[in-house]
């Protein structure tokens, strides 16, 4: 399992841990933005984890963390970095 | 007002006892499911239930204790179905943390106390009533809650469908505070038939699923709800939460939720208080009971009035929200409130506070394990006038 990886750019990011994931779709139903879908990857159990498919839409808001079952997702807020 | 479903309607005269009468009420309010940990004296609440409920689809499970019992039936209330859970003294102190959170989700549920005697394991067979105060205060923070005390049997049976009615109009967890004796008194119970028997259905919101609030108050204060599973985005947390239902911890946020959950039941007491009045005009003297002393009070007022003594009787059907208003009118007509209760003072307080120094307020206290002899009773009336203004 590899470690988790906050992608980039945008208000608001999301942290995957695609091995807890059980493909319920609470994240994506739930997000308030549309930023997130299901994968077309699997995980080990054979479950599509979700990834960040609109990252340009993620505020950070962490509803996806809230609503999630089984811990596999959370969002945060990205600091502003100098110089953009 | 909808009526019951004729499918949990008992219609006829029973002989049973309180317990079985109140399993009965809540079949033909419409509960289908109960959790529960069976403890003495409330064991035959569920034993009538497990035995009912295959007849009329409701789901019945033994939990590994009080606290799951007490959570199990949020989970299907807001599955969409009317839950009760039933227990005892030490069961009731072990719900405690859920009752606060049925209060700040707002989830509609009954919770049957079957009092017996206390602190901690007490006198298992044996009544009291020295939970009335922690059903208004167990949990921690600040809400309202509705309880109900019955007196008979045949109470037993109507309250616990008024039990039912009132959580669903206010979608509060609303106590049904029994004693021992009238749980296991065996009387005569009559079963009207189910168009006779009104029934308050669940709010449900039914608007656009893109604007549904889930905690969006309606002008009795009171938001609609939606089952889970039926596509509405909800979330349900003890948190502070906003009116979509997410945690929103700030201090503008907690004033409005919890003064609302207080201003719910304040504001509404009007209509959720009952109480039974008998002689009370007019009176110099007047007992106030629930429960079963409601019942050892009767010979003590009747051999007081043979003596010429001016005695009324105001029996509380709700103990919570408590009649202030009514307590606050009689306080400038009478001398003194005399309130019987099987524990050292609780609803008398309640009495003391509304009776504020205008009337005097006496105690009769008992330790519980039986009922009060009537002989105490009606020495606390002729002697109460004695030290009043």
């Amino acid at each position: 399992m590899s470690e988790p990886t906050p992608t980039k750019k945008a208000r608001g990011s999301v942290v995957i841990m695609a091995e807890r994931c059980k493909g319920c779709g609470f994240c994506v139903e739930f997000c308030p933005t549309d930023a997130l879908d299901l994968s077309s990857q699997y995980n080990a159990k054979g479950y599509h984890p979700p990834v960040l498919a609109r990252k340009d839409n993620c505020t950070g808001c962490d509803i996806c963390g809230m609503v999630c079952p089984d811990f596999a997702i959370y969002g945060f807020i990205k600091k502003p970095t100098k110089g953009h | 007002m909808a009526t019951a479903d004729p499918i949990g309607v008992l219609t006829g005269a029973h002989f049973i006892d309180g317990d079985h009468a109140c399993s009965e009420g809540a079949i033909a309010a419409g509960c289908r499911f109960v959790a529960g940990y069976p403890i003495t004296p409330s064991t035959e609440v569920v034993e009538r239930i497990a035995e009912r409920f295959p007849f009329v689809g409701g789901v019945f499970i033994q939990m590994e204790d009080e606290i799951a019992s007490s959570i199990a039936i949020q989970g299907a209330a807001w599955a969409g179905k009317k839950t009760m859970t039933v227990t005892s003294g030490p069961g009731f102190s072990l719900m405690m943390e859920h009752i606060g959170l049925a209060a700040m989700t707002e989830t509609p549920l009954v919770l049957v106390d079957v009092q017996r005697a206390g602190p901690s394991t007490g006198l298992p067979t044996m009544p009291a009533q020295g939970d009335m105060m922690q059903a208004r205060w167990g949990s921690h923070g600040d809400y309202g809650i509705i309880a109900l005390c019955p007196n008979s049997p045949q109470e037993c049976f109507d309250l616990t469908i008024k039990a039912f009615n009132l959580a669903e109009q206010y979608r509060v967890p609303v106590l049904f505070m029994m004693d021992e004796c009238v749980g296991h008194m065996i009387e005569r119970v009559v079963i009207p038939s189910a168009d006779k028997i009104e029934v308050t259905p669940r709010r449900m919101h039914t608007g656009s699923k893109e604007e549904y609030l889930a905690f969006a108050p309606k002008a009795d204060l009171v938001p609609d709800m939606v089952k889970a599973g039926d596509g509405y985005h909800m979330h349900v947390t003890g948190l502070t939460h906003d009116e979509k239902g997410y945690p929103n911890m700030t201090v503008g946020t907690q004033a409005r939720l919890v003064r609302r959950l207080v201003d719910k039941i304040k504001l509404n007491a009007e209509k959720i208080v009952d109480y039974r009045e008998d002689g009370v005009e007019g009176a110099d003297i007047v007992v106030v009971t629930y429960g079963i002393t409601s019942r050892t009070a009767l010979p003590a007022i009747e051999q007081a009035r043979s003596e010429g003594l001016k005695v009324g009787h105001l029996r509380l059907v709700v103990a919570w929200p408590f009649p202030e208003k009514r307590i606050r009118e009689l306080s400038s007509k009478v001398k003194a409130f005399v309130v019987p209760e099987l524990n050292f003072g609780q609803m008398t307080l309640e009495v003391e506070r509304c009776a504020a120094g205008r009337a005097n307020t006496v105690c009769v206290p008992h330790a519980g394990g039986t009922v009060h002899n009537p002989k105490d009773i009606y020495e606390a009336i002729r002697d109460s006038v004695k030290g009043a203004k």
